[in-house]
């Protein structure tokens, strides 16, 4: 009888999981709808648009999952840095490092094809990983918090890959003078397709990643420590989990997520860094609004980025058939973590309730 | 490159017209963190107040009014803000994040709706902000360069400093917000309505960050550009920071972002090309806070007898 | 009659913490109202002060019937209540604090000279000696508490609700609020004092009621009764004094040698110099504050050492990690069950696993067995009695005394030969301070050594072979069980020296 009330639970445990999400994205795409409707345009055409350009046919399908892959690995980076309690958001910063150094090295290094995307996924993550733990470095030693150090260090390396693309590596065989970006990377050395025309492998490794963090979080020790460290730091020092370790691996393991992300957008989508590539396009922040979503289960992350990354090729789509301009989807996603922010709400209600009944009863 | 007198006299003219924003951003967050409210949402709460700025100028050229606007903007602004993170119990780091993202796309929304760009809007027939050319000022050689092209927020911003002083410090209102920032539970002990000092107090300051919008689209340039606002509030939260929460300890802390933000536009003719000087300010504000923090640390060490 | 409650109950889900409660106070009158922990007293009063409302049930007040929505309400009433935990602001001054909410002004600044000058005279008029301007931070506990009277007085108060106020208080200090308490009640306030000490209702009141499960089970004049009574009232059965065999002890297993310890360039602990025997409880007596917190995380290893030594079972540990420590052979059930002995979070089997998480058969190779760990916790949760219903159930949802009982459980199962209690029982029921209580005894009989820190002085005298005085970051005296007395220990603690006696 027990076993049956807790499986029950954990069926009502499920659909809280999912209402508050659900319940978010609907209010967001009502308001969407207002704004479509304040522009002037019929919101079942705009929406209609939105839709079919983000999943109508295999071509907007393959598109969709294209854009999701850097936006998996982003959520990843934050699900393990969030859930371990590291509220860090330097996942722009490291995808920037991580894409512009694994297109340099699958341009220039004149190893075989295979070879040369190994080891440009892992100049990658090595980058990636190192930009992260500089941040945990800043707030171990000189007490910078993770939201002043991330924030800058993502714009400082913006501006550096950009620097660098501009005066350094800029594509000395391009035609076009204003396109700022690396030479293209050789067709042996870009991260193949699954079969013609469709979405390449790092899709899938994005979720074979998916799979391993899962595990990570759910079987490993590891996972039980940095869950404590993330419930409650101060109980994780006091049962004498390693805080220093702990803080550095956890952000090593979440730099290298973004990092490879932006190796899989430079060698398998663009085939080259492109000057601002990474920060225009938001993959990093899409990628924390779906942990936020997924309240940082790395399945519901990967689930919640496909969403997202419909909404914006969608949101492309409506663009250029309505006047609709495309940061629509941007204002949407801003809604929806704003309600999401309040998830939090009832817990803290709850547990107040709890404690105070605890206390007095 | 020589360094003469009157060159010096631009860079502080230069440094002040870089860190007024800077300052108003910072006192907003000061009485943000006065009242234990974490506004992370200052960066989009300034772009947007800029953008409105611009747009009211650019369709009434009534000046008061787009100031109006960019100050009630800011305070709509930051309520959401603090509604959701007072009110509702949202997490601060969450809410700021999801308003900067919605800023950002709202005000490149507009901009495009409207002005048919998602670049750079600047219009001839905007007038900025009025210059304010200081009688007995303007005639002396060096000091007039000092002083040049200030407009009458830049002059504000420093009062508002001092005022914000005097309101924390010295009034009973003052001393209120002081307390519920100490102790909230004391004070909504002594049934002093907490929530609501918090969410008028900071919705009240939001209008500073109005004021630095309308600084950074009708100050020195006229003009908006997508994400004009650049990390600024990002920057105002760390000068909160090395402040201490204190307004006139914000004089002094944006004063020395102010100051990296002028070293980046003075050092732009010489050879260090410009995406590298866009660094310094972002690179001087991990170096001020690790300086900050880490001198607090070993003075926190030492052992004083 | 200047108030008076009539048939309140009060249901907290389906828990009932007040059940048809009825009691009257008198002018000038001293009125205690006695019970266990969680015999709902406290409720009973947060009800009358307007923190908690009634399920149902009247409250009148100089006849008049009232509605409390806020403390303010009750505050505008003529009621005022010092609070167990302290409302101060740490870093403004005493006249700040007491004159915060009816500020004395000049149009909208402070005007801090009549401020300071009106504080004072309050102070003058009711004996209450304070600065008002020096900073709460600095003010000991005894003198905190006279801010949060005054700020009472300060705002006209006719009854004053004292809330378990000696719990934090020396011995002297002790006696110094309840001479307070009379002279106030000579001024003609009204008072009621809640607590579970049955020597100060002795000595100060005029009347008692006596609660137990949410009910008021007797009501006294002080005069007609005596403390064996209440407290067999109170209990509902007699309590039995727990006789502790000695024991002989010889191996040192913790041993401190003049530990040092600096905060913010303050010496917070000036070279302590403490022994813990195997086979021997050892009792750390002090006001809180004086460095206890700082001595226990210091031997832990949550606070990085200055000078000295620590060591266990022989071994140096100083500064060595906490998991070096704890693998020395040191378990720590720590002074705040929620903010560092437990996830509230957490579900209580994730809670229980804490300290073997890389053990086997928890885990092997780096890879946890679910069915392991929840068989320990169900286990954990049986042997020590903790009302749970599931191994997955959040932690939260344990009341006070079962969270203890599973953390207490959680340190003693790791059967290490060293045992840090810190405040092992606050807060919680008799019935599971006793099953605490006796835990500690067992592990003793086993041949642990155990270091026990409290500040109720009657848990140290009771357990304790040895009891060590804490005072201002030094040893400031020690006894052996045998020549224990509480007066002495009240004077050393408060920093005086027997020899000057």
């Amino acid at each position: 009888m027990n076993e049956n009330r807790n499986w029950k639970k954990s069926l009502g445990a499920i659909a809280d999981a999912f209402a508050q999400p659900l319940v978010a994205v609907v209010i967001s795409l009502f308001l969407g709808a207002v704004v479509i409707v304040i522009c002037g345009e019929n919101v079942f055409t705009a929406y209609g648009a939105m839709i079919r350009g983000a999943f109508g046919n295999s071509f907007y399908i393959n598109d969709t999952l294209k854009r999701a892959t850097p936006i998996i690995m982003g959520g990843l980076a934050v699900c393990i840095a969030w859930r371990s309690g590291y509220e860090a958001m330097g996942g722009e910063g490291q995808m920037i490092l991580g894409a512009f150094c694994a297109a340099l090295v699958a341009y220039y290094l004149p190893l075989p094809g295979i070879l040369r995307i190994l080891l440009a996924m892992l100049v990658a993550v090595v980058v990636g990983a190192l930009y992260s733990a500089l941040t945990g470095w800043l707030y171990e030693k000189f007490d910078v918090t993770f939201i002043i150090s991330t924030l800058m260090l993502n714009y400082i390396a913006n501006y550096f890959a950009s620097y660098m693309t501009n005066f350094v590596v800029k594509d000395p065989e391009s035609l076009d003078i204003n396109a700022v970006q690396t030479g293209k990377i050789a067709a042996e050395a870009r991260i193949p397709a699954i079969f013609s025309g469709s979405v390449h492998w790092g899709f899938v490794y994005a979720l074979i990643a998916v799979v391993l963090v899962y595990f990570l979080f759910k079987k490993t020790s590891f996972g039980y420590k940095s869950r404590m460290n993330g419930l409650n730091s101060r109980f994780a020092l006091y049962g004498g989990i390693n805080a220093r370790r702990m803080l550095y691996v956890v952000l090593i393991l979440s730099g290298a997520m973004a990092g490879l992300g932006g190796a899989f957008e430079a060698l398998g989508s663009k085939y080259r860094y492109i000057d601002q590539m990474i920060f225009t396009t938001g993959f990093a922040w899409s990628g924390m609004v779906a942990a936020l979503l997924a309240n940082f289960n790395p399945i519901g992350t990967a689930v919640a980025s496909i969403l997202l990354a419909g909404l914006s090729t969608g949101g492309s789509a409506m663009q250029r058939s309505t006047i609709i301009p495309v940061e629509v989807c941007n204002m949407i996603e801003g809604i929806i973590t704003l309600l999401m922010s309040v998830r939090l709400l009832r817990i803290a209600q709850k547990n107040h309730r709890v404690r105070k009944t605890a206390k007095e009863g | 490159m020589t360094i003469s007198i009157e060159y010096l006299a631009q860079v502080f003219n230069s440094t002040i017209r870089c860190m007024t924003p800077i300052l108003l951003v910072t006192l907003c967050a000061s009485v943000c963190s006065k009242v234990k409210v974490f506004n992370i949402a200052l960066e989009g709460t300034l772009l947007t107040s800029a953008f409105f700025a611009y747009l009211t100028q650019y369709f009434t050229h009534n000046i008061v009014l787009s100031v109006a606007v960019a100050m009630l903007i800011a305070m709509l602004m930051t309520f959401i803000m603090s509604f959701f993170i007072v009110q509702l119990k949202g997490q601060p780091m969450i809410v700021g994040m999801a308003l900067n993202t919605f800023a950002l796309g709202f005000t490149t929304f507009l901009l495009s709706m409207i002005f048919g760009t998602k670049g750079t809007i600047s219009d001839p027939s905007v007038k900025g902000l009025p210059k304010i050319n200081l009688p007995v000022i303007r005639d002396i050689p060096v000091v007039s360069t000092m002083f040049s092209t200030l407009t009458i927020i830049d002059y504000a911003a420093f009062a508002l400093a001092v005022v914000l002083f005097i309101i924390m410090y010295k009034t009973v209102v003052g001393f209120r917000l002081r307390a519920i920032g100490i102790n909230e539970s004391a004070a909504s002990s002594l049934g002093i309505n907490v929530k609501r000092y918090q969410i008028i107090a900071t919705t009240l300051s939001g209008s500073m960050i109005g004021l630095a919008g309308c600084l950074l689209s009708l100050g020195s340039v006229t003009l908006f550009i997508q994400n004009i606002s650049s990390a600024r509030g990002y920057v105002a939260l760390a000068a909160n920071n090395l402040a201490n929460a204190h307004p006139l300890g914000a004089l002094l802390s944006s004063a020395l972002f102010g100051f990296t933000k002028a070293l980046a536009q003075v050092l732009q003719n010489t050879a260090i090309k410009q995406q590298l000087l866009e660094c310094i300010p972002y690179i001087a504000t991990i170096a001020a806070m690790a300086i900050y923090n880490g001198i607090a640390k070993r003075r926190a060490k030492a052992i004083k007898n | 009659m200047i108030f008076e409650m009539k048939n309140i109950v009060k249901m907290y889900d389906s828990v009932c913490a007040n059940d048809d409660v009825s009691l009257h106070l008198n002018r000038g009158e001293i009125l205690a109202i006695v019970g266990e922990n969680g015999a709902g007293k406290s409720t009973i009063m947060k009800i009358l002060y307007g923190l908690v409302k009634p399920t149902s049930g009247e409250i009148f007040v100089n006849g008049k019937k009232v509605h409390f929505r806020t403390p303010s309400d009750a505050m505008a009433a003529g009621i005022g209540m010092v609070q167990q935990h302290f409302m101060l602001f740490e870093s403004m001054t005493v006249a700040e604090n007491i004159v915060f909410k009816n500020e004395i002004h000049k149009g909208p600044f402070m005007d801090m000279n009549k401020t300071i000058e009106t504080v004072q005279a309050l102070s003058d008029k009711y004996q209450l000696k304070i600065d008002p301007r020096a900073k709460i931070a600095d003010c000991p506990v005894g003198l905190r508490q006279r801010v949060e009277i005054l700020k009472i007085l300060y705002q006209n108060a006719e009854i004053i609700i004292f809330d378990e106020p000696s719990a934090v208080l020396t011995p002297l200090e002790v006696d110094a609020l309840l001479e307070t308490m009379k002279q106030l009640a000579a001024a003609g306030k009204s008072i009621v004092i809640i607590t579970h000490k049955l020597q100060e209702v002795m000595a100060v009141s005029d009347r008692v009621y006596v609660m137990r499960q949410g009910k008021v089970v007797a009501e006294r004049m002080t005069c007609d009764t005596d403390q064996e009574e209440l407290a067999f009232l109170m209990v509902g059965r007699q309590i039995v004094n727990r006789h502790i065999d000695p024991i002989e002890a010889t191996t040192t297993l913790l041993e401190a040698k003049g530990l040092k310890y600096y905060e913010d360039g303050r010496e917070v602990l000036k070279g302590i110099d403490i022994h813990v025997n195997a086979g021997e409880i050892v009792g750390i007596a002090g006001v809180s504050g004086n460095g206890q917190s700082e001595l226990i995380s210091c031997i832990t290893g949550l606070l990085p050492v200055t000078g000295g030594q620590v060591l266990i079972q022989g071994k140096d540990v100083t500064n060595k990690s906490v998991r070096e420590i704890r693998d020395a052979g040191l378990a720590h059930i720590s002074e705040d069950r929620y903010v560092w002995g437990s996830a509230p979070e957490g579900t209580l089997e994730e809670n229980t696993l804490m300290c073997r998480q890389d053990e086997e058969p928890f885990s092997k190779k780096g890879l946890v067995n679910h069915r392991k760990i929840r068989e320990y916790a169900r286990s954990l949760i049986q042997d020590f009695a903790v009302k749970a219903s599931s191994p997955t159930q959040k932690m939260r949802e344990l009341s006070g005394g079962n969270a203890q009982k599973l953390i207490v459980a959680r340190e003693m199962s790791l059967n290490t030969p060293v045992l840090i209690c810190c405040e092992p029982t606050r807060g919680i029921d008799i019935g599971a301070m006793e099953a605490i209580h006796d835990r500690m005894v067992k592990r003793r009989g086993e041949g642990a050594g155990i270091l026990l820190v409290s500040s109720e002085l009657t848990e140290i005298m009771s357990l304790s072979d040895r009891i060590y005085v804490i005072y201002e970051g030094r040893i400031n005296g020690e006894f052996k069980r045998d020549s224990m007395d509480d007066k002495r220990l009240g004077l050393l603690m408060l920093g005086g020296s027997i020899d000057n006696e």
